[in-house]
């Protein structure tokens, strides 16, 4: 199930543009101390004994001794610290959860749980997957590691000014990505479609792709000129407003996300909408609505989100959910479940989460682009795009640590919500069955694209809360 | 006026009058013809298959069935000249060269690649689908259809009030429909073996005798060099562009009434107004010729003078008759119309532009100078409409004169 639409984590990730396929697109989180090194190469202070002032070494008898830092220098590194300090205690407010501090899930065997040809058919269909996302992200980093170096080269291609040649440099960035990982894309629909995952046509599916596309044009268009148009007259300093300025955009985003969906209807099963009220109720959130998304025509894949903010909070179910492979009470743990995303203010945990990524990213990005001429600078965007690109894949793990957090959370609200292990074990089973999603998937795939806990993982924690039941 | 080196030339000797009485029931007169182009393509059908066999075998086209299809050529463009109001005169019935004011100039046989013969059907399409935007099915292309369609079929319809009500045709609507008939006939030439030539959609070549200048005047420094990685994603890199032009448009639109009224009132569009708009019909130009491949590098969002290879130059406000204001989108409208179905050709011109450039990394001439004239007749409209001039837009496709070279007595 998902938290929302990641809009927030989506929309600094959209100005790179290349997120990492099938999963949603995260952000970045670096810190460093840049404005260091920047003031080291404009600075005739050598460069150690700023960045390490501790590993200085000591004056000698007969030598001059070693310069000290200037006081603006100290300064800075003063404001770093106290940054760094409100980074930390922020992260650490914001892992808090309602999780009871001593629960330790049993180590379960998958094989307690799913047949032998399961386990192999999941670990087959993953692992091709894996293998084509890590292709396509390796190959992604070469072009647009040589699209850092030669893509100014386009500049010639513009009659356009400053903005519009940096969203040019951006848009043909991002489309060359586009087309080295079409071939990957492709492997990975057949893939899906193989397996029954998907039914979409070549067609469909190649439509979607560039609208998707086009989608990200825009959007990658819309970030550049943000970022550049406050470039210009803030030169270096243009994240201290357009870090905030995209996290404002991502509540933004967040808010609207709900009233943009095409065709959601209301819950045809009355005793399922009855019930779903009583789940909300006893989450205290019972104003919430559940609306339904028809997507059977596209995949069999079941999914369900928490989605919007504030009077535009809803929980969607994807129609998937419904059509009878899922019985009412598995369904009733998936309610439960968004329901405790939206409980626990989830959305916008995950906003403040953003903020405190995308800032640091945004410095970050103004950093590393400073070398030749800065955001300002059109020949900076593609450099741009291959920095964001290699920060996010860096921070994903890191991401996937907070998302789990969340989805383990709201797991442990549905437990508590509807009293029914039994049914959130048949749930995750179940996703195992149909969408052939791998029980216990290997460290590196766990760790660099696990968004979710696994699905053993989940069941141990039904099992846990069942024997805590128990006592 | 006659133009060009294709073996296949068009001839325009047209003095533009027309009897008001043969306009009234021109369509009714041109029965017999239609009947008799029936008849004629029967024959058509299989000269052209015993055509394609011969010049595969002997590499040319034999010379008397190179006269038979050549002469049906010449026959159904002057029947489509009679039918579309570009010529006065009933034509005969056999296409004798030299007998009708618009003609055809068609070389003796050559010989013939053995390849492009034996590919020739599938070769001709790009230019088909070209004819059949611009002149639909006139030409040869009409036997059996008395309806013609296209932009001259359009033209043709506006032309018939014009004629009826002046007793001349107007020359830009002349000249449009000469273009497309000179353009028709290459490409029919090319699929019945008369010629191996490829047609020539270039305007300057078919229809190359100049305008007087215009206050809005497209100027055209395109090295016709494509960046084929921009061509891929040529609609898709438009698309930040599409967003500002709606919102410009909106604007625009606000500023199009106001400088209406203003120029009712004071007689001359007010500098300020005058300066806007301007921008933003420079700014629809460049990202037009962006879009429909016709130039090649991302335009700027500002519509500044110079700033782009295709690029238009407008005079500044000068008086303006209150009268003519006063019925702007009245007069306008006839140009919006025949502005838009042209703008559709644009389209045709970019998707066959979009598989030509990203082939060979260039816009070719031809398709580069007819989209360049789309775009200056569309400008122009947009000017007039927008009351930035009185002036009417040019219909003809022929390339506007410096105003060192003022024809006489030439017709708008």
């Amino acid at each position: 199930m998902r938290l929302g639409r990641a809009w927030p984590l989506l929309l600094l990730a959209l100005l790179a543009g290349v997120a990492a396929r099938r999963r949603p697109r995260r952000d970045l989180a670096v810190a460093g101390a840049p404005e260091l090194r920047e003031q080291a190469r404009t600075d005739p202070e050598p460069l150690p004994a700023l960045v390490h002032p501790d590993v200085s070494p000591l004056p000698e008898a007969g030598r001059a001794p070693a310069r000290r830092p200037a006081p603006g220098q100290l300064a800075l590194l003063a404001l770093l610290a106290l940054c760094s300090g409100v980074w930390a205690v922020v992260a650490w407010r914001l892992w808090d959860s309602t999780l009871p501090g001593d629960l330790r899930p049993p180590d379960l065997d998958a094989a307690d749980y799913f047949s032998a040809g399961q386990l192999r058919e999941s670990a087959r269909y993953e692992r091709f997957l894996e293998l084509d996302f890590l292709l396509s992200q390796a190959v992604l980093i070469g072009v647009l590691a040589v699209y850092a170096v030669r893509g100014h080269r386009f500049m010639r291609e513009s009659a356009a000014g400053r903005i519009g040649t940096g969203m040019m440099l951006g848009m043909v960035g991002l489309g060359l990505v586009w087309l080295v990982q079409l071939p990957f894309s492709l492997a990975a629909f057949w893939w899906q479609r193989r397996n029954d995952i998907v039914d979409d046509g070549y067609g469909v599916w190649l439509a979607g792709s560039l609208g998707g596309l086009a989608g990200t044009f825009l959007f990658v268009s819309f970030a550049l000129l943000i970022v550049m148009a406050l470039a210009g007259p803030l030169k270096q300093r243009w994240w201290i407003v357009g870090g905030p300025a995209f996290v404002a955009l991502a509540l933004l985003f967040t808010f609207v996300d709900p009233y943009l969906r095409g065709d959601l209807r209301s819950l045809e099963n009355p005793a399922l909408a009855a019930e779903a009220r009583e789940l909300a109720r006893a989450q205290g959130v019972d104003e919430i609505p559940v609306e339904v998304e028809p997507v059977q025509e596209f995949t069999s894949a079941p999914n369900a989100e928490a989605t919007g903010l504030g009077p535009s909070r809803r929980v969607i179910l994807w129609d998937t959910l419904l059509d009878g492979r899922f019985s009412d009470d598995e369904v009733e743990v998936v309610l439960a479940h968004e329901f405790g995303h939206h409980a626990h203010g989830h959305i916008p945990e995950s906003i403040a989460w953003y903020a405190l990524f995308a800032i640091p990213g945004a410095f970050l990005l103004a950093f590393a682009t400073a070398r030749v001429g800065g955001m300002r600078d059109p020949r900076a965007v593609p450099l741009s795009l291959l920095v964001l690109t290699v920060l996010q894949l860096a921070a994903l793990p890191a991401q996937n640590v907070v998302s789990r957090r969340l989805e383990s959370e709201a797991d442990w609200a549905a437990l508590r919500a509807t009293r029914d292990p039994s049914a959130a074990k048949g749930l995750f089973r179940g996703f195992t069955r149909e969408t052939l999603q791998q029980p216990d998937p290997p460290t590196w795939s766990y760790v660099l694209l696990g968004s979710h806990p696994s699905v053993i993982q989940r069941i141990a924690m039904a099992e846990e809360w069942e024997r805590r039941r128990g006592r | 006026m006659s133009g060009g080196t294709h073996p296949i030339r068009l001839v325009v000797t047209d003095d533009l009058r027309r009897s008001r009485v043969t306009v009234f029931f021109r369509l009714f007169l041109t029965i017999p013809h239609f009947f008799w182009l029936s008849v004629w393509s029967v024959g058509v059908v299989f000269a052209l298959v015993a055509a394609w066999f011969a010049a595969l075998v002997l590499g040319r086209t034999p010379r008397p069935l190179h006269h038979f299809l050549a002469g049906y050529i010449r026959y159904s463009t002057h029947v489509s000249a009679y039918l579309l109001l570009a010529a006065n005169p009933f034509p005969g019935f056999l296409g004798h060269a030299g007998s009708y004011p618009v003609d055809l100039e068609i070389d003796e046989p050559g010989r013939q690649s053995r390849w492009m013969t034996g590919f020739r059907g599938l070769l001709v399409v790009p230019a088909l689908l070209l004819t059949f935007a611009v002149a639909g099915s006139v030409g040869p292309a009409q036997a059996g259809s008395i309806f013609a369609s296209g932009v001259v079929a359009f033209v043709a319809f506006l032309a018939w009030f014009a004629a009826l009500a002046r007793g001349r045709m107007p020359r830009g609507f002349r000249d449009l429909v000469a273009y497309a008939l000179g353009y028709s006939a290459q490409t029919y030439g090319y699929l019945f073996l008369v010629t191996d030539r490829y047609p020539n959609s270039d305007p300057e070549r078919l229809v190359s005798s100049g305008l007087p200048p215009h206050p809005v005047r497209l100027t055209v420094e395109d090295d016709e060099r494509r960046s084929r990685l921009t061509v891929v994603f040529r609609l898709l890199l438009a698309l930040p562009h599409f967003v500002w032009f709606t919102l410009w448009t909106i604007v625009a639109s606000a500023a199009g009434i106001a400088n209406w009224l203003a120029t009712l009132a004071a007689g001359r569009s007010p500098h300020a107004l005058h300066r806007f708009l301007t921008a933003y019909v420079r700014y629809r130009t460049h990202l037009y010729a962006f879009v429909g491949l016709i130039g090649n590098p991302f335009p700027g969002f500002t519509g500044a003078v110079g700033s782009y290879p295709i690029d238009l130059e407008l005079d500044g406000p000068e008086p303006q008759n209150r009268w003519i204001t006063g019925f702007r989108l009245l007069l306008g409208f006839p140009a919006f119309l025949v502005a838009a179905s042209l703008e559709t050709v644009l389209v045709v011109v970019a998707v066959l532009a979009w598989f030509a450039a990203l082939a060979t990394g260039r816009m070719p001439h031809g398709l580069r100078n007819l989209g360049a004239y789309i775009l200056r007749y569309s400008a122009q409209t947009y000017a007039y409409g927008l009351v930035l001039t009185e002036r009417y837009p040019y219909g003809s496709p022929s390339p506007v004169e410096p105003p060192e070279r003022i024809p006489e007595a030439v017709e708008a």
